[in-house]
This record gives structure tokens, C-alpha cells and sequence, in this order.
């Protein structure tokens, strides 16, 4: 049968007018930001003070090369694989995404919004912590800027990653919940959120530096001192993103 | 667009969840402009059978064509010309009525001014109040507000006026009226006879997954020889059609 009807998908205008909506909502889930902006400056303060006073490498002190990482890293992840699936999570089990999907809107355009409302959360958290690690305990900023930069921006599109494969298995949102804080948690514990990944076996330091919060951690580090950052981070922070891109292309659904 | 072909056509719809035969032969058509209802008793069909028509569930077996567009195929030029009211309201809970039906009108290329939707389903006075402080008869009226912000040329009413006061339930019934005499085909799922019979064309009894009959209101009054639709539709099934608690 013949149509005129042109299959028009929505543009930037209604992108934008979503990502607004998310973060509205974000916003106004005060409690649901506590958490990713308040706990790893917490965490920040508290070792702060004599980290910033140990001089490791190129006038980096292990304020700039060690808390700093793991601060950012944190804030990246916990938003990424907690914050965001569940949000998802709920979206499914209240039915807004099977009410949006009655619509144009297409199931990758609120995927989109939530990722880029998530990472503006992140900017929010890496810069709370950064002004107070500037202004209250000297940091310094990075060696290669660039770099850092750049490292940031592939862990926030691992972490994402990694929360969409946790969106998209979710049950409920109290099951996006759990299953993205023990996804959380064994990454950090494998990535040296608990201490250095070099107190680990060395199996297991080996797996935490190609998983995606250790090597966030190292290739930050490695940004912050100038160094070269090891491929193995890079790859492991791509091969995360390709894995859950395709994994959560799959398995998320509407219902 | 072909004006030949009609809005809604479904051919032999069935639809099983396990074990149960939630939709066992539905066929229906709906001719551009017209209003259909569908009416059956709780478990009768009718949701599946418009979730169906909606591109929301893959039937087992079967097809439907909306406008000539199979819902799952042609899913992205679908949306365009289909507004669909569920039979619950599923928003975002924390945004405000203005806030929610922006967004959706965003979604199309030529939506309904936002005052005109609220007006449509008065609701102007509640256009700062957030989803989840309305009651359950404006969080309804927002829902097809947001049905019909794209200027559908078929809609799906799912339980349009289920839990409305008698008042909210004859705006509704006005509003859709109004859609109606823009040439917007209805296809409108009720419980309730008084509503069907004010609002639709033809009448499709649903009962056990079935079509058991379809005519004119006063075609289904006929064949059952009764003096009221709600008498014609007890006849028809052998049930007493219940309004869904609110």
C-alpha cells in the first residue's frame, strides 16, 4: 500500500527540550544527587590534607596524582552505573518509556538525553571537587590538559556504557540499584578504590587495570604527571564502551 | 496519503500470553473519519487488541494496517499521524503540566498550541502543577491532551473517561466530539454504553478474545432485540459490563 506520510524523526529542538526534562527531573530528585556529588568529595577531604603535602613526581603531589583520579573516577561511575540505570529502571517499570514509545521520540533519543544529563551531573561533581582541591589544598592541575581531558571523557563513555548493560538487564529499579552497586564495587575494589591496586594479587591487579575504574584511575594519573598513558587503559576504556554499546543494544527494552 | 484505504484495518488478530488466549480472532476496520468502539467485559481483549493496532505488541497472528502502515514496520511514519491514550497515565512524575506537554509536542512537526491542548482538556489552571500532585482524573485529561498534541489523524482512546467525574467525563466526551469533526478517526476502547453510543459510529462487542458482534449502536440494540445498548450488550454476551475502579 502507498503512503504519503514521511517518516520524520524529532531534531535537535525536541532533543534538547528532553534533555531539559531529565534534568528537571534530576534536579529535583535531591537526594538522588547527594550521593555522586557529595560522597567522593567527602572521600576527597578526608585524605586531602596530607596527600597534598607528598611531593611524587614532576611537582605532582599524590593529591594530583592518586586522590584526584580516584575523586573523579568515583563521581564518573557512580553516576554512570547507578544514577542512570536506575533512572532508566524506573522509567520502564513506571511505563514512560511504553508511553514514549507511542511517540516519534526514538527509544536512542532518551538514551541520548540521559547520558548527556548525566555527564553534565559529572562536570558538576569533577568541578566541586577540583575547586575545593584548587582553593583549599593547592592542587595542581594536570600535566597534559589535553590528555585529561580526553581521559575523562572516554571513562565517562565507559562508565556509561557499563550502566546501560546494567539499564538494560534491570528487572526494576531496585534491581538497577543493587546489580550497579555491586558492579560498582567490584570494579572500584579492582580498580584501587580501596587502596592501591598494587596491594591486589596480581591477577587481579592485572584484570582492575583493563576494567574501566582502574584504568580511568591510571590514565588520569598518568595524564596528571605528564606521562605517557599505558594503551592497555585506553583499551580496556574502549573495548568497555564497544561491549556495552553492542550488549545494550540487544538487550534494552521499552517494557 | 491514499484516502481509500481506511484508518484502522486489523485482519484475525490473536495474541497469547503463556497460556492465556488474551486475543483469539479479532478483525476490525475503521474507515477514515469514522469512530469505533470497542466494549467487552474485563478480560474481554480489549487493551491487547488495541496495543496490538498501536505497534505496542507483536499479535501472534494476524496484521493490522493504520493509514496503510504496518505499526511495527513503518513504526517512524506511524507515529506521526497516530495518538494513543493508554489506559493508564505514564509520565514523568515530577514535571509540570506545561513541562510535559512541551515535550511532547516536540516530538511532532506541527503540534496543537500548548494553551489550545490545555484549554481542549482544561487544564489551564494546573499548567504549574507537577504529574504527580493531580488527581487521577486530570492526570487522565493531560494524558490525552498529550494524545492528541501531535494533530494525530487517527487516535486510540484506551479507557478514555474510566475514573472522570460525570462533569470531567462530558468534557472529554466534548473534546472528543471536536476531534471528531476535524476528520480524526477514534478508535475508542469504554466500559461504559452511555459513551460509545453518544460518541461512536459502529459498536465492536468483544468477548473471549472474539469480535461477537459489530454494528451501529442502534444496529446492536436491533439484533438484540432489547430496549438499551447496556441490555443489547448483556444480551449479546451473557456478561454485565463493569466500569474498572478508578
Amino acid at each position: 500500500m502507498s503512503t504519503l506520510v514521511e517518516a520524520r524523526r524529532p531534531g535537535i529542538r525536541s532533543l534538547v527540550t528532553l534533555i531539559g526534562c531529565e534534568a528537571k527531573m534530576v534536579v529535583r530528585d535531591t537526594a538522588g544527587l547527594v550521593v555522586p556529588l557529595c560522597l567522593p568529595l567527602l572521600i576527597m577531604l578526608t585524605s586531602a590534607s596530607s596527600a597534598s603535602r607528598t611531593t611524587v613526581d614532576n611537582g605532582r603531589t599524590a593529591l594530583d596524582l592518586y586522590v584526584l583520579p580516584l575523586v573523579f573516577t568515583m563521581v564518573i561511575a557512580i553516576i554512570g552505573i547507578i544514577n542512570m540505570p536506575s533512572f532508566l529502571a524506573y522509567y520502564r517499570r513506571s511505563g514512560i518509556l511504553r508511553r514514549l514509545g507511542v511517540t516519534p521520540a526514538s527509544p536512542a533519543m532518551v538514551l541520548a538525553a540521559q547520558a548527556i544529563v548525566s555527564v553534565l551531573q559529572a562536570l558538576v561533581g569533577i568541578t566541586a571537587a577540583l575547586v575545593v582541591a584548587f582553593l583549599a589544598f593547592g592542587a595542581n592541575p594536570p600535566a597534559n590538559l589535553g590528555t585529561a581531558l580526553g581521559v575523562v571523557a572516554l571513562a565517562m563513555a565507559a562508565m556509561y556504557s557499563t550502566g546501560m548493560i546494567v539499564a538494560a538487564v534491570a528487572p526494576s529499579p531496585n534491581s538497577a540499584v543493587a546489580i550497579g552497586l555491586v558492579a560498582f564495587f567490584i570494579l572500584g575494589a579492582l580498580g584501587g578504590m580501596f587502596g592501591g591496586r598494587d596491594s591486589l594479587p596480581e591477577p587481579l591487579a592485572e584484570v582492575g587495570g583493563w576494567l574501566p575504574f582502574g584504568a580511568a584511575v591510571e590514565a588520569l594519573s598518568a595524564a596528571w604527571a605528564g606521562a605517557t598513558v599505558p594503551a592497555a587503559h585506553l583499551i580496556g576504556l574502549g573495548a568497555t564502551i564497544v561491549v556495552g554499546a553492542v550488549v545494550a543494544g540487544v538487550l534494552f527494552r521499552w517494557e | 496519503m491514499n484516502n481509500a484505504e481506511p484508518a484502522i484495518l486489523a485482519d484475525n488478530l490473536a495474541k497469547s500470553y503463556r497460556s492465556t488466549r488474551a486475543v483469539v480472532d479479532v478483525s476490525l476496520r475503521v474507515e477514515v473519519g469514522e469512530a469505533v468502539g470497542v466494549v467487552g467485559a474485563n478480560g474481554a481483549g480489549k487493551t491487547t487488541t488495541v496495543e496490538m493496532i498501536a505497534g505496542l505488541r507483536v499479535p501472534d497472528r494476524g496484521w493490522v494496517r493504520v493509514l496503510g502502515l504496518d505499526p511495527r514496520r513503518d513504526r517512524a511514519r506511524l507515529r506521526q499521524v497516530l495518538g494513543v491514550q493508554l489506559q493508564q497515565a505514564y509520565l514523568h512524575h515530577a514535571l509540570r503540566v506545561t513541562e510535559l506537554v512541551d515535550l511532547y509536542r516536540s516530538f511532532y512537526p506541527d503540534p496543537r498550541p500548548t494553551d489550545e491542548l490545555l484549554d481542549m482538556v482544561e487544564l489551564t489552571e494546573q499548567r504549574r502543577t507537577s504529574f504527580d500532585k493531580l488527581s487521577g482524573g486530570q492526570q487522565q485529561r493531560l494524558s490525552i491532551a498529550l494524545a492528541i498534541a501531535g494533530r494525530p489523524r487517527v487516535v486510540i482512546l484506551d479507557e478514555l473517561t474510566t475514573g472522570l467525574d460525570p462533569k470531567a467525563r462530558r468534557r472529554m466526551w466534548n473534546t472528543v466530539e471536536q476531534l471528531r469533526s476535524d476528520g480524526v478517526s477514534v478508535l475508542l476502547v469504554s466500559h461504559t454504553m452511555e459513551e460509545v453510543e453518544r460518541l461512536c459510529d459502529r459498536v465492536a462487542v468483544l468477548d473471549g478474545g472474539r469480535v461477537i458482534a459489530l454494528d451501529t449502536p442502534a444496529g446492536l440494540v436491533a439484533r438484540a432485540g432489547t430496549a438499551t445498548l447496556d441490555d443489547a450488550f448483556v444480551a449479546l454476551t451473557g456478561r454485565q459490563l463493569e466500569e474498572e475502579p478508578a
